[in-house]
């Protein structure tokens, strides 16, 4: 068992990618939500995942973490198939979920109990972690608010030193310093042997940390590419007349005119895109070309 | 090592309700216990049963299989607890060891050492108070051995339930337990007729037959009825125990986020 971790271990550490995933199909009874879906998450990059409601951002990330089985198609995590949820596997991930239940125990009893299934568990950096969010380890699990509780299994989840963490709308609940603090310590933590992968809807929180973005729609991958790759294509500006037809791949109204994307000129400078408006251009404009996944 | 992990969280998070559970034990034991120690004072010295011996088997039982179906309940079946569990760092056949073998071995030895221990503190007060003879709960006897085989059995059939019903696992393996029990009388009934209807011809009755059978037959089995009895004994202590673990691994191995409800 032990050399067979170590040759996944270093097979892994000799690729790029961490997930691979080949036509997975998946479906709740008769609703089916993905049919194809193809997906390549390399490592060293904090990954945004970013969809509209009930795209199936959730069911995903259960699907590449091994909490549900795929009808159809190939998955690969850290070369393990997620279904057989080898506990090799399952001590290299780390699922952080948008609600969960804590036991009524101090944190401190729950990090003793808790941290022992993680072997590369740096409880030096638990501790940092758990400063710098102002946590009381004596403090029961019970009292603590949704976002003290997030702030608490986020700094254990980057503490376990796992290769892969999955955060499922991490920023949910926590006030606006925390944000901040949660921007900070994500990066801090962010090693190239690690990946992270974000699904959120709150992507003004997220700007800055999360690139490349996934964006899935309809059931597929539409969008798997970093936010460089469109702005050295296009350039966003906010004009006073309203464009004609055919001369932006974006118009949106705004207050004082109109947000314009277009395609960029060479000699033009590449300027900031907001995550936000790449998101609409990319759901509303099927065919939007700009390195991404088609 | 992550087996014991598993059963230290299983401990820990289940920690307020076993106290609980424990404390009310003792009550109930120390309540019945005085109760029978005030009668025997006041009836000429007239001892009811050992209050522990009929309890234990109550407790062992009833709160056995009651504990046994809950087990899973909440890491199985629950959206959520679920999440937490299937992403732990272990082997299914682990967190199903960690549960089975808590509910099957640890319940019933913390039982015996809670009613001995219960006993051990109480008898010298009910001496004391209602000069009661001492009546320590003595687990080395053979009715507590037979008990236990049989709550050992039992429980593989309420854990088998744990993991198989999404809710209500108590009730519906009990009554799955009903339905499957009056379905093999109703077979058995039939083979029977069968049987000896080849043998003695089909208007023999034998519904009046077994009404004269003798149960000691069965008690010392000689021949035919030797083997059945065999047969009888592997079925029921070894194979139906055997085929309920293992059949309650492999429902924990494909249990998935659709499961939780």
């Amino acid at each position: 068992m032990v050399k067979q971790t170590h040759t996944d271990v270093t097979a892994l550490e000799q690729t790029d990618s961490v997930i691979h995933m080949q036509d997975i199909a998946f479906s709740y009874g008769k609703k089916k939500l993905f049919s194809h879906l193809h997906l390549d998450i390399k490592r060293g990059n904090i990954y945004g995942l970013l969809g509209k409601n009930g795209a199936g951002k959730t069911t995903l990330l259960k699907l590449l973490s091994g909490q549900l089985f795929p009808d159809e198609g190939n998955t690969s995590v850290l070369n393990f198939n997620p279904v057989e949820r080898k506990p090799e596997m399952l001590s290299e991930i780390f699922y952080l979920p948008e609600e969960f239940p804590l036991p009524r125990m101090k944190a401190q009893e729950y990090l003793s109990m808790r941290s022992s299934f993680y072997p590369r568990f740096d409880h030096a950096m638990f501790e940092r972690f758990c400063k710098d969010f102002e946590l009381d380890m004596q403090d029961n699990l019970n009292e603590m608010s949704l976002g003290q509780k997030k702030k608490l299994l986020l700094s254990f989840g980057l503490a376990s030193n796992t290769a892969l963490l999955i955060l499922d709308e991490p920023t949910n609940g926590l006030d606006i310093p925390s944000k901040k603090q949660f921007r900070q310590t994500v990066a801090s933590a962010m090693t190239e042997n690690r990946t992270f992968i974000i699904s959120t809807h709150q992507v003004r929180d997220m700007e800055n940390l999360i690139d490349p973005l996934l964006i899935l729609h309809n059931g597929e991958v539409i969008f798997n590419d970093t936010v460089d790759t469109v702005t050295d294509h296009y350039s966003m500006s906010l004009v006073t007349t309203e464009p004609k037809v055919g001369e932006a791949v974006y118009v949106e109204k705004v207050l004082g005119g109109w947000m314009v994307l277009k395609t960029r000129d060479e000699d033009e400078q590449a300027q900031p895109l907001d995550l936000e408006t790449l998101f609409n251009v990319i759901i509303e404009n099927p065919n939007f070309m700009a390195g991404g996944v088609r | 090592m992550r087996l014991l992990s598993l059963m230290n969280r299983e401990v820990r998070t289940s920690k307020r309700e076993l106290l609980t559970y424990a404390l009310t034990i003792v009550l109930i034991l120390v309540v019945n216990a005085t109760f029978q120690a005030f009668f025997s004072r006041y009836n000429q010295g007239i001892l009811l049963s050992s209050a522990y011996d009929e309890l234990f088997s109550s407790f062992l039982m009833l709160g056995g299989f009651i504990l046994t179906s809950l087990m899973f309940s909440k890491d199985m079946f629950s959206k959520d607890g679920q999440q937490e569990w299937l992403m732990l760092p272990a082997t299914s056949l682990e967190k199903f060891l960690s549960k089975a073998l808590l509910s099957a071995f640890a319940y019933p030895l913390a039982l015996i050492a809670l009613f001995f221990a219960t006993s051990l503190v109480g008898e010298p007060l009910l001496l004391l108070f209602f000069k009661n003879p001492i009546q320590l709960f003595n687990p080395f006897v053979s009715e507590v051995g037979t008990l236990l085989v049989s709550y050992w059995v039992w429980q593989s059939v309420f854990l088998l339930g744990a993991t198989y019903f999404h809710k209500a696992h108590f009730i519906k393996t009990v009554l799955a337990i009903g339905v499957i029990g009056i379905s093999l009388g109703l077979l058995g009934m039939l083979f029977s007729k069968i049987v000896f209807s080849i043998k003695f011809g089909s208007s023999y009755d034998m519904f009046n037959t077994f009404i004269y059978f003798d149960s000691s037959v069965m008690e010392s089995p000689v021949g035919g009825f030797k083997v059945l009895n065999v047969l009888g004994k592997i079925v029921y202590y070894v194979l139906l125990p055997v085929f309920c673990w293992i059949t309650a691994y492999f429902r924990v191995e494909e249990v998935q986020a659709t499961d939780a409800i």
